[in-house]
């Protein structure tokens, strides 16, 4: 179950529009690497957690992340405020406009839409764990990538903030990955 | 910025403390001083939301409604840029 809360995790307020920029970050939003994989694959994945710690660390872990995907969608949202076709045109970046309009779709920035495909939920939580560690650290290069393509402070700030959220989810799989293999080494009696 | 603002940015300092230990403590749940300090930013986080949704609105659906207008459908919204 979960509550709806009327804010954002971080605060964002962009004043400038930048529609390049939100392509960009678009990717965070439906794409490979981004919050809405992140959420679906940890919040699929703790049903087969086999102990309390994991299965908080996967829950909470996901729930923070459909903050994220807010958070990214929100950023999208304010970097197209107030931008006309034709600038969209002299831009190079009229593509999604065609497809979507203004609004905000789960695809990457090139307009591929979001697949399930890029998450994966076993019933091994080794595997999962391991691959959880990777996805934060795709993740974070990715924001790294982001933080690269834009001066806007307004973008920075928030962008930094996400960066850092998945060098801590990184640090607790890893954590969670002990705790569990502790717990399968010690059940083994051959 | 405006006070509404300054209000929400606090609530949300306390609530990302909540958030983060509570990461932390899901993996080290005997750690006493993390215990302490979650106890600590939820009580500030408490006393500041109630200060919020008193003057500006409900933070959740879950506040006690105003008797003659439902205020939780009000603007802004968390996307919006007056928000």
């Amino acid at each position: 179950m979960w509550f709806y809360e009327k804010r954002t995790e971080y605060p964002i307020r962009i004043k400038r529009p930048d529609p390049r920029m939100a392509m960009n970050i678009l990717t965070q939003y439906g794409g490979p690497n981004g919050e809405l994989a992140a959420s679906l694959r940890y919040l699929s994945q703790r049903f087969s957690m086999p102990t309390k710690e994991a299965k908080a660390v996967l829950n909470d872990i996901g729930t923070e992340e459909l903050a994220h995907l807010e958070m990214i969608g929100t950023m999208v949202h304010q970097l197209m405020d107030g931008v006309t076709p034709e600038e969209l045109k002299k831009l190079h970046v009229d593509s999604l406009y065609a497809v979507h309009g203004k609004a905000v779709y789960p695809s990457d920035s090139n307009g591929v839409p979001f697949t399930a495909a890029y998450i994966e939920s076993m019933q091994d939580p080794i595997a999962n764990l391991n691959e959880n560690l990777a996805a934060e650290e795709k993740a974070r290069a990715t924001y790294d990538y982001l933080l690269r393509l834009t001066d806007d402070p307004d973008v920075i700030d928030p962008l930094r903030f996400l960066r850092e959220r998945e060098v801590v989810h990184y640090q607790r799989f890893g954590e969670a990955l002990r705790i569990v293999q502790e717990e399968m080494s010690r059940k083994k009696f051959y | 910025m405006d006070e509404r603002n300054t209000l929400l940015e606090q609530i949300m300092a306390y609530d990302f403390v909540l958030i983060d230990l509570g990461l932390y403590l899901n993996t080290h749940p005997s750690d006493r001083n993390a215990l302490r300090d979650y106890k600590m930013a939820l009580e500030h986080s408490e006393k500041l939301r109630q200060q919020y949704q008193s003057k500006y609105g409900p933070l959740t659906i879950r506040s006690l409604p105003d008797p003659n207008c439902w205020q939780w459908v009000n603007d802004p919204w968390p996307w919006n840029k007056e928000a």
